[in-house]
């Protein structure tokens, strides 16, 4: 009697557990999307903490989002889901220094009427430094997953825009059910890009670099009026709330640091010439020119996030074109190869002077980011400094270092697992943990992962074939056919638009992990302008961004295959 | 106390690393015509350099140990060619989105890889005023600069302390730019209302900041700052020399009155096609003028022009350049010089103190460059055939005593960043400021990129 009561007690209260826990997690889940835990343990995996620091055998055990112990002599939790680490390599997850990832490009703000160029109203001008990334943060956006997908996990996003687009902020590239749960630290840098408005002031970089010098002293002498007035506003004239002036502060007290867009080796220096007149603290990012700024970056403490994009490589010419080369071509076919090594050994160039950078994705295509990596690395960049630049000194550079950046006990569960060293060809990423959430991907055989393609059989390949296409341009829709052939391993395409302008033929088309790529030529007034498309194929439907860096635009393209 | 300790280091810390280091160089060169402009021509002379400035001038001079003798034996050594109008070197030149933007520098936009620097240099150039365009009526303010060939860094092409100089523009073309945007000005009046205008709201603006600061109150709140309004107040301070790009008499007049009326003294009118008609005014006033040899009849502004031009000034007592604005002429302003001895017999020594001497005093940079003195900086041409020869031949150029042109090693690929996707990049000997006189055909909109109308 005495036990049974015993048993029945513990029997209620085991239900009053359960019912208390089921409680605890809220709603229930009519998706059956969410993880039956969240505590993890990757057991017996070869684990690189941090660059150069490397444990064999060792279990990392993830629990509540933060990455709860890390050892060769660690007990794994019994409500863990247990990973099997044999073969595999764990690292912390990736850290994007400059990108648009998980913002939603806005409308382009329309030409006002009546518009005087010498002065035209803020969001014209792209003046709009008190507007945030999370104003633009879309959880849909698929650039999350497709930079997560390539090791990401921490993205410093920025805002689209034009001079002064916004705050950056750091975000978690998770699958997340609202923005703010993707949100790690909250408008930490004043995005600027030379980038002018059309046909108004500042209209290119003479204007821009003064436009700047102007809101700047104007912040300092506002930053005294506002605190005075703080302080005691008797007899004091009311300072005017100009949120322009107010998003200034933080980078007047040097709060928040300045990221500037600086791809080429002028644009560096232009940021830097401002940041040696007004003393802010400066970051640049997107860098693609740096390999003689090596020494100017350590001298003023720049942060630097250099660009994963990298030119294509020359073609070296064999044969019969090589026989009908004059020297004049060979001399100016070596000299794009030597500027070619200069483009990829940038890296390798700024590590042996000692500067610690990070990387940027901003100009980069996500599914080229490994193989770029691997081509710095082939140029001089040793894979501890690649690995650093993608996790501790971006960490450090971002402030985010105390919190993430390695695999070590108490930092946020971000971890990437490759089924190989990472920086090997052949590696492919088969669990990434963002925030404590795992995410699976699949591994696909040898063989087709060797050109990274996920290849279908000859005949039945997603791409090729006829395709019904649809964008919005600043004078319309445009729409028409293409078309998409494949020769071996290259396709090819071409582009006919219903209204009747030549045929544009499709360039550098690329398809790879469901991401279909390719650029054009449009001929705008005797002028050839590029025309970026990007994105991914589901089935018979691609839903794509085509983007005109000249003139810093970006629009949605959609097309249907034909006949299905 | 403290406080002032650390911002005075910090000031000396950022100045000494913002100082791009220059190379100089030292060199003797043997046995040559010195043209020295302002002592006569020396036969058979030797000129000593030593770090980047003339150390000696004279006859059978050693040269000390390590430094390297040129042989100029039949040849001409002249001081380096200065374009007082030049686009070159820059990454961009107008900000034509506002009629006045003297706010904006050249200086930020400097762009060092312009292989128009070498062709310039191998025309015998050391110097050149890389201008704001002349869309506006204030453009933005200029920078002299010294062509130091094969930098990435465009600090290094910067002319040290060089005064401080700001392009303003008449006539045909801010009007057009105004009339096109629908903004002011849109006549040669609305010109003059807009200099008035400007430098009235900049006397306001001096006063406004000069009673700010006299304030003793602790609690003060500062006046807004304008960049625009602080330069146009260093031009009214005798601060800035202004540059004014100018075609007609009656506009030149203009600005003549305008100035007496703010008390602005420094003053070169660019172009100047027919200052010739107010030569005497010009003399009065003190202001001079840099124009071209020949060149007319490109618009109906220029009808009235003389290639008499440069002479009819030189004889009235005006001081006067001969300037290129152009990445072409850049390389042969010997002989743009040389053809006001076919117009108006002009001296040597005159005609080539139009492509030296005078254009360096338009630049308030005449006690560095612009003649073969000693103490002067080593800016140097070398020509085989007397420069205002048309057999002359520029064979060697030298800046701060460092040779960048040397016609005996000319490299044909000049190029210093190569677009590793492109075998040759689009360049033609007519560079991007061409485009920029014609801007508004030049740019294309945003709108024309997705027209139907190709």
């Amino acid at each position: 009697m005495k036990l049974l009561l015993t048993k029945t007690i513990r029997a209620v209260f085991l239900m009053l557990l359960t019912v208390s826990t089921v409680s605890l997690n809220a709603q229930s889940d009519p998706t059956g999307e969410s993880a039956v835990t969240r505590t993890f343990a990757i057991t017996n995996a070869t684990v690189i903490q941090a660059p150069g620091k490397e444990l064999k055998g060792a279990t990392v055990v993830i629990k509540n989002g933060l990455i709860q112990a890390v050892g060769t002599n660690v007990t794994v939790p019994t409500n863990a889901q247990v990973i099997d680490g044999k073969d595999m390599f764990v690292y912390a997850g990736f850290i994007d220094g400059l990108a648009n990832t998980g913002a939603k490009r806005p409308e382009n703000t329309p030409r006002p009427n009546d518009l005087f160029s010498p002065d035209p109203p803020n969001d014209y001008a792209g003046i709009t430094p008190e507007h945030s990334l999370l104003d633009q943060l879309d959880i849909e956006s698929n650039t999350i997953a497709s930079m997560r997908k390539e090791g990401f996990a921490i993205s410093h996003s920025v805002p689209f825009g034009r001079m002064l687009p916004g705050a950056g902020s750091i975000i978690l590239l998770g699958d997340k059910k609202h923005a703010d749960e993707l949100i790690l630290s909250k408008d930490v840098t004043m995005f600027t890009q030379f980038a002018g408005a059309p046909g108004a002031y500042p209209g290119n970089v003479l204007g821009i670099m003064a436009k700047y010098r102007n809101l700047y002293r104007n912040a300092e002498n506002n930053k005294k009026h506002y605190d005075s007035y703080a302080e005691n506003p008797s007899g004091i004239e009311r300072p005017e709330r100009d949120r322009v002036t107010e998003a200034f502060f933080p980078v007047v007290t040097k709060q928040q640091a300045v990221m500037y867009d600086a791809s080429g080796v002028l644009e560096v220096q232009r940021a830097m010439r401002l940041q040696k007149e007004l003393g802010f603290r400066l970051m640049v990012g997107n860098v693609k020119q740096a390999w003689d700024l090596g020494q100017m970056f350590k001298d003023n403490g720049t942060g630097v996030f250099l660009s994963l994009d990298l030119p294509d490589a020359p073609k070296e010419a064999k044969g019969k074109d090589l026989d009908e080369m004059t020297e004049e071509t060979k001399r100016l076919e070596a000299r794009k190869v030597d500027f070619y090594k200069k483009y990829v050994g940038q890296a390798a160039s700024l590590a042996n002077s000692g500067v610690k950078f990070g990387f940027s994705s901003l100009d980069a295509t996500s599914t080229k980011v490994k193989a770029n990596l691997l081509t710095m690395i082939e140029n001089g960049l040793s894979e501890n400094d690649a690995l650093a630049a993608l996790t501790t000194n971006a960490a450090s550079l971002l402030g985010i270092d105390k919190i993430t950046g390695t695999v070590e006990a108490g930092k946020i569960a971000n971890i990437m697992v490759s089924n190989a060293p990472y920086f090997t060809k052949d590696s492919q990423i088969k669990f990434m943990f963002v925030d404590g959430d795992k995410y699976d991907f699949e591994i696909k055989e040898k063989g087709a992962a060797g050109n990274g393609n996920r290849s279908a059989a000859a005949g039945n390949d997603p791409i090729v074939g006829s395709w019904t296409y649809n964008f919005e341009t600043p004078n319309g829709a445009s729409t028409g056919k293409m078309t998409f052939a494949k020769d071996g391993d290259t396709y090819t395409g071409k582009m006919t638009s219903n209204d009747g302008a030549p045929d544009a033929n499709l360039q550098e088309v690329t398809f790879a992990n469901g991401t279909l790529s390719f650029i054009f030529m449009i001929d705008a007034g005797g002028q050839s302008v590029e025309l970026v498309v990007s994105g991914t194929v589901t089935g018979n439907q691609y839903d794509a961004e085509v983007t005109v860096s000249a003139f810093n635009f970006s629009t949605p393209m959609s097309a249907t295959k034909d006949g299905q | 106390m403290k406080k002032n300790i650390l911002i005075l280091t910090l000031i000396l810390f950022t100045g000494f690393i913002s100082e791009a280091q220059v190379k100089k160089g030292d060199v003797l060169i043997k046995n040559g015509t010195v043209l020295t402009i302002t002592k006569g021509t020396l036969d058979n002379t030797d000129v000593l350099i030593k770090d980047g400035k003339i150390s000696r001038i004279g006859k059978n001079l050693k040269a000390p140990n390590g430094v390297q003798e040129i042989d100029a034996t039949g040849k001409f050594i002249m001081p380096g060619i200065i374009d007082a109008h030049s686009h070159i070197a820059l990454s961009s030149v107008n900000e034509g989105t506002s009629q006045v933007t003297a706010e904006v520098n050249m200086g930020d936009v400097i762009d060092p890889f312009d292989v128009s620097i070498y062709r310039a240099l191998a025309g015998g150039v050391t110097s050149t005023h890389a201008l704001h365009g002349s869309a506006n009526v204030i453009g933005g303010e200029s920078e002299t600069l010294k062509l130091r060939y094969g930098t990435s860094n465009p600090e290094e092409l910067k002319f040290e302390d060089a005064p401080r100089t700001i392009k303003f523009a008449l006539g045909e073309n801010p009007t057009r730019g105004g009339r096109s945007r629908g903004i002011q000005p849109s006549s040669r009046m609305g010109v003059e209302a807009m200099l008035r205008n400007s430098f009235n709201d900049a006397i306001a603006y001096r006063s406004t900041w000069a009673a700010y600061k006299a304030d003793k109150n602790p609690r003060k709140v500062a006046p807004e700052y304008d960049l625009r309004m602080e330069t146009l107040v260093d031009i009214l301070d005798g601060k800035v020399l202004v540059h004014c790009h100018s075609y007609r008499a009656d506009e030149i007049y203009m600005l003549l009155k305008v100035f007496t009326d703010f008390g602005i003294k420094k003053l070169t009118f660019q172009h100047a096609n027919e200052a010739y008609k107010v030569a005497s005014e010009l003399a009065e006033f003190g202001a001079s003028a840099s124009v071209f040899a020949d060149w007319w009849a490109y618009k109906l502004e220029v009808y009235w022009s003389t290639a008499y031009n440069a002479t009819i000034l030189t004889r009235n007592g005006v001081l006067t350049s001969i300037n290129s604005d152009s990445g072409e002429l850049i390389r042969h302003l010997f002989h743009e010089a040389a053809k006001t001895q076919k117009y108006g017999d002009l001296s040597d020594e005159e005609a080539l103190s139009l492509i030296t001497l005078n254009p360096a005093k338009q630049l308030g940079i005449d006690n560095r460059v612009g003649s073969i003195e000693v103490g002067k900086d080593a800016d140097i041409a070398i020509f085989e055939g007397h420069p205002l020869s048309v057999y002359a031949i520029p064979v060697m150029t030298f800046v701060d005593g460092v040779k960048y042109f040397d016609r005996a090693n000319d490299i044909a690929d000049q190029r210093i960043y190569i677009n590793p996707e492109e075998a040759v990049e689009n360049i033609t000997i007519f560079n991007r400021e061409d485009e920029d006189r014609c801007m508004e055909e030049g740019v294309v909109s945003f709108e024309a990129l997705f027209s139907n109308k190709k």
